[in-house]
């Protein structure tokens, strides 16, 4: 299945939802009276709402089609010039939905050219998602009391050793490595001051 | 650096000192509040420019931070930081959450205006003035084939005719060229109420379109006025100096207009709220250092910025006038937004 | 003078050995810089002022320039690698760099990038040399009624861009345009939209969004893709055929020019520029439906617009002292702190500033291309690195990237929550391009029209009424009209069709519109 899909009706009511309250936003705005201006700071958006609103009426009524691929990548014609290996995978989002149609031919497909290992451990894609948005929401929330060089180095050597990267002395030496060239090379390279944490450095 | 703290205290005492001794001989009365000045820095000076990379404050924070580490005026290294957000409100937040003598921020008119405008709960009486720094000049410009002739005469254009007569700026109502072009057009009896102001961003582009014909006159920094009237494009028809201006020869003040109205963009650096005597007198003096090199001359002068410095206790007497000047005007327009 | 004359003049400054050491420098930490995501030429500049002064003025801004369009030819590399616009100026590169990458074809889609970036900066610089004040002068004609015309015609792309389903690719564009608004209002100083964090006030900085949307979206799509390995195969190679060449060549040809021309405009700049070339590309292609898979006019098209752009934007800079940009407006401190004022005078006072600049620019576009082409292969190895070490490195620079530009958690936050948007509207089906474009074009609209209409004093006809503002609106009707005549004629959403391109390409897209009927 894909994670995290849903229907066109459900989609259509959020997005009627956040038009109703960026309108309800948008009327609340005062009108600029100091001086006469023609077009008020509460126009466009009026206008913008009440468009929002409107496409998702039309998206409640359209059906959700079984296939409909994802739409960055308008489903796969390889081009006249693609040399590489063209198979299983074709574009970005287009391989999500073309899942969508047949499940779990996503992970089938990409296991085809690979053969490898599987990305994390949750079995349910979409909590191994939230795991993940978990993840970073760490790293940013202990970006600034830890400092980046520590936060950074936990991070990725967590990250990667949980999402299956077994080379654990690799590992350790790489994201000490990355934290300490990016921190060093920002600070003293181009004067950007990286959270420094509890440390002199 | 680190490693023995006395040392380099003694140093600045000695250094402090001497610089006494030079300003008293060079300028006589500024900077010399008493040389028992026993403060230091004790960790490098933190230079906060409220905004990001590339913008004015920007520009003078990296200015500052050159001039006074080349000059080696500082114990102590200078590093700048860029706080931007909220028209300076998160910089202005950033220092005054820390409290600390180390933190500075270079500031200009917008810590008078954006209070005003009711979008900063800072205002410049949380923080202690240091010195201003330069000032530079409001001009206004026309095209050069304007049939507009002074500013008393663009200012009877608007008040025959207010819709006919647009005047660009390069920044928001309510900021800086707008009340500073408000504030003239109200000294020259004028009805600043009524103008027809476009607001670019910045001055620069407000003068292309100007010379472009979509406008008809302009208020910007004297600096930025200056390309085009160079070239002939532009005109100028009065800066707000309250004296003459050496660099522009050919332009009348409004004092000369008989407009009795002045504007000052001016620029310094101000520090948080709780500042001890021994801290505010260490810092008097090296601005006042600073201002005098030669360095800081040459960039001033390559950045169109006037000279015209002022101490801690000058500064601080100049900013409550300012504010009630600009309070007054951002009034009468109706666009003071901290009261409502 | 003739300008042969006044370039052999420029290139006798630009070729003395200190300013070749200084514009290799120049390119070289641009490149650097351009390649990290998030991290632009802005703060690179910013940093490199204190480096320059006390230079030579000729020298320092040869040296500064550098860094300018080194960064905006570099940043294609994590947009094609990584889906991570290193700048925001190579957003539209990721389009088609991005799926080629994945299917194999890495090496060669960094090497159409570098070529195109090449020929975008050339014709850029011959087009700066021959025409650049008269260019000026056309600058500025336009005034608020023709951006607003001009940004209209840009967000008719939304069309092309929309993919299958053009209700969502609408919603997107509109949400995009939403976050355009937030933040104090320039015209009237009023608060929108902000709920009441200052960190808002100042709206939402483009990377942020672009970042999270792309770069971080990704990263939850290859997870949820669970393969663990990375790419194999020719990754690295860079080798043309002949038949590729030729695709690339003219769609690079019409980029370069329509970007240079877009960058002459203050306020348009680099990332509209390349917005433009992509979907002006699209719409004349007779294959528009493989354009976001990899097509090669893709990848060629927005990245000369872009390194067009960057040349392009020199123009008001130098001769009319207008930034048009943020890049441009703090090389214009630069320009002032070394003494040099920029303005219709710089050409007659200065002369070695301009040529030599010129001149600069042609050896600088050599040796970026020179440095860049044997790095690819180096960069290509990238995709070889297994996903559970490339996922949180993605993570780290995004994070360091939009961190360096703001300095805020704030932002750090924003960027999550932009990319768990991101991905969420890619498992929906709705395309990402539309958000960006309403973003980066939705507010310049907004103010263009509030001030043309402050100008005209509420008059609508100010838009009609001036000739360049009123062709430019009828292009935008004739390439909408285009497009939904013939989704009603067939009776199924339109992807993307004819219609004028903008500006260079408006004869080939009648010719093409007729073969694609037929």
């Amino acid at each position: 299945m894909v994670p995290f899909r849903f229907s066109n009706r459900t989609v259509a009511v959020a997005i009627a939802l956040v038009a109703a309250g960026y309108l309800v936003l948008a009327f609340r705005l005062p009108d600029f009276t100091a001086v006469d201006v023609p077009v008020q700071p509460s126009t466009l958006p009026k206008w913008l709402g009440a468009v929002l609103l409107l496409l998702a009426l039309t998206l409640f009524f359209q059906r959700t089609p079984p296939d409909e691929p994802g739409t960055d990548a308008p489903s796969a014609t390889p081009t006249a010039a693609g040399g590489g290996e063209e198979t299983g995978e074709t574009a970005a989002s287009g391989e999500d939905a073309s899942g969508g149609g047949s499940p779990a031919s996503a992970a089938d497909s990409a296991d085809d050219t690979t053969g490898e290992a599987r990305l994390g451990r949750l079995s349910d894609t979409r909590l191994e998602l939230l795991a993940f948005v978990g993840s970073v929401a760490g790293y940013i929330l202990l970006l600034v009391p830890l400092g980046f060089l520590v936060t950074t180095t936990l991070y990725v050597f967590g990250s990667a050793a949980y999402l299956g990267y077994r080379r654990h002395l690799v590992n350790a030496l790489l994201s000490v490595g990355v934290a300490a060239l990016l921190y060093f090379g920002m600070s003293e390279g181009l004067n950007v001051t990286l959270p420094q944490g509890p440390f002199p450095f | 650096m680190l490693s023995t703290p006395r040392t380099p205290r003694v140093t600045a005492t000695v250094a402090a000192g001497a610089s006494v001794v030079l300003l008293a001989g060079a300028c006589g009365e500024t900077g010399g509040q008493d040389a028992n000045g026993e403060w230091a820095p004790e960790q490098p000076i933190e230079l906060v420019a409220p905004a990001e990379t590339g913008g004015g404050w920007d520009q003078l924070a990296r200015t500052s931070e050159r001039v006074l580490v080349d000059n080696e005026l500082v114990e102590q290294d200078v590093q700048v930081e860029n706080k931007p957000g909220g028209g300076g409100a998160i910089g202005w937040s950033y220092v005054d959450s820390a409290n600390d003598p180390h933190r500075l921020f270079v500031t200009s008119p917008p810590i008078l205006l954006v209070p005003l405008a009711g979008e900063s709960d800072h205002g410049h009486n949380d923080f202690t003035p240091l010195a201003g720094l330069a000032t530079e000049y409001m001009t206004f410009a026309v095209p050069d084939d304007s049939p507009v002739q002074s500013f008393d005469d663009l200012v009877q254009r608007i008040s025959e005719d207010p819709e006919s007569v647009s005047v660009a700026g390069g920044s928001a109502p309510g900021s800086m060229d707008h009340v500073a072009l408000a504030g003239a057009v109200q000294a020259a009896g004028g009805d600043p109420t009524e103008l027809n102001y476009i607001p670019y961003d910045g001055g620069g582009e407000a003068m292309t379109q100007m010379v472009g014909g979509h406008v008809d006159a302009v208020a910007s920094g004297a600096a930025e006025a200056a390309p085009m009237v160079e070239s002939g494009d532009a005109r100028l028809l009065a800066v707000t100096a309250p004296e003459p201006v050496d660099s522009l020869p050919d332009t009348p003040t409004l004092q000369e207009e008989g407009i009795d109205y002045d504007f000052n963009i001016w620029r310094g650096v101000m520090g948080p709220g709780d500042m001890t005597d021994e801290q505010v007198a260490y810092y008097d003096r090296i601005f006042a250092e600073m201002v005098e090199t030669e360095d800081w001359q040459q960039e001033a002068e390559n950045l169109g910025w006037e000279q015209s410095y002022m101490d801690s206790e000058e500064f601080g007497e100049f900013l409550d006038e300012s504010y009630a000047e600009s309070a007054e005007v951002l009034d009468e327009v109706g666009l003071r937004g901290d009261q409502g | 003078m003739d300008t042969l004359s006044l370039l052999g003049y420029g290139f006798g400054i630009a070729l003395s050995p200190e300013n070749l050491v200084f514009v290799f420098i120049g390119v070289l930490a641009g490149t650097v810089i351009g390649v990290l995501p998030g991290l632009g030429p802005i703060s690179a500049i910013a940093l490199m002022i204190p480096v320059a002064y006390g230079m030579d003025a000729t020298t320092a801004i040869i040296m500064l320039a550098g860094v300018y369009y080194g960064a905006v030819f570099g940043g294609s590399t994590s947009s094609i690698l990584l889906n991570a616009p290193g700048i925001a100026g190579t957003v539209a590169t990721s389009f088609d760099g991005y799926p080629m990458a994945r299917k194999g074809g890495a090496g060669k889609a960094l090497a159409i990038a570098a070529l195109s970036s090449f020929l975008g900066g050339t014709v850029g610089v011959v087009l700066l040399m021959l025409i650049a004040p008269y260019l000026a002068r056309v600058a500025m004609s336009f005034g608020p009624a023709e951006y607003f015309a001009l940004m209209v015609l840009g967000l008719t792309a939304v069309v092309s861009l929309a993919g299958d389903n053009l209700t969502k690719g609408l919603i997107s564009a509109v949400l995009g345009v939403m976050i355009a608004l937030v933040g104090i209002d320039g015209q009237t100083a009023t608060v929108r939209f902000t709920f009441d964090l200052p960190e808002l006030y100042e709206g939402v900085e483009f990377l942020i969004v672009a970042l999270g949307v792309f770069a971080l979206a990704e990263v939850f799509t290859i997870l949820a893709r669970r393969t663990a390995a990375g790419s194999d195969g020719t990754v690295t190679s860079l080798r043309l055929t002949r038949g590729e060449i030729g695709q690339m060549a003219p769609a690079a040809g019409r980029g370069s020019l329509l970007g240079f021309f877009a960058g002459v405009l203050p306020g348009a700049g680099a990332t509209v520029a390349s917005f433009l070339g992509y979907s002006a590309e699209k719409r004349i292609a007779r294959d528009p439906q493989t354009f976001g898979t990899g097509n090669i006019k893709g990848i060629a098209a927005p990245e000369s617009a872009n390194n067009g752009a960057a040349v392009g934007s020199f123009v008001p800079l130098l001769t009319l002292g207008v930034p048009g940009s943020g890049t441009t407006a703090i090389l214009l401190g630069a320009l002032l702190v070394l003494g040099v004022q920029p303005g219709p005078l710089m050409l007659t006072d200065r002369p070695e500033v301009f040529w030599g600049v010129v001149a600069s620019m042609y050896v600088g576009n050599i040796v970026l291309l020179v440095l860049n082409l044997p790095l690819i292969p180096v960069f290509a190895k990238v995709l070889k690195t297994p996903k559970a070490l490339l996922v949180p490195l993605v993570v780290v620079f995004c994070v360091v990237g939009v961190y360096g530009l703001s300095f805020s958690v704030f932002d750090l936050w924003l960027l999550l929550g932009f990319g768990v948007l991101g991905y969420l509207m890619r498992q929906n089906g709705f395309p990402a391009a539309p958000l960006i474009l309403g973003l980066i074009l939705g507010g310049l609209m907004e103010e263009s029209m509030r001030q043309a209409l402050q100008i005209s004093n509420g008059a609508w006809s100010i838009f009609v009424t001036q000739p360049i503002s009123a062709t430019l609106l009828a292009l935008a009707v004739l390439s909408l009209a285009g497009p939904l005549l013939r989704a009603l004629r067939q009776r199924r959403p339109a992807a993307a069709t004819g219609g004028p391109g903008n500006g260079g390409g408006q004869g080939e897209s009648e010719e093409t519109r007729g073969q694609a009927r037929s």
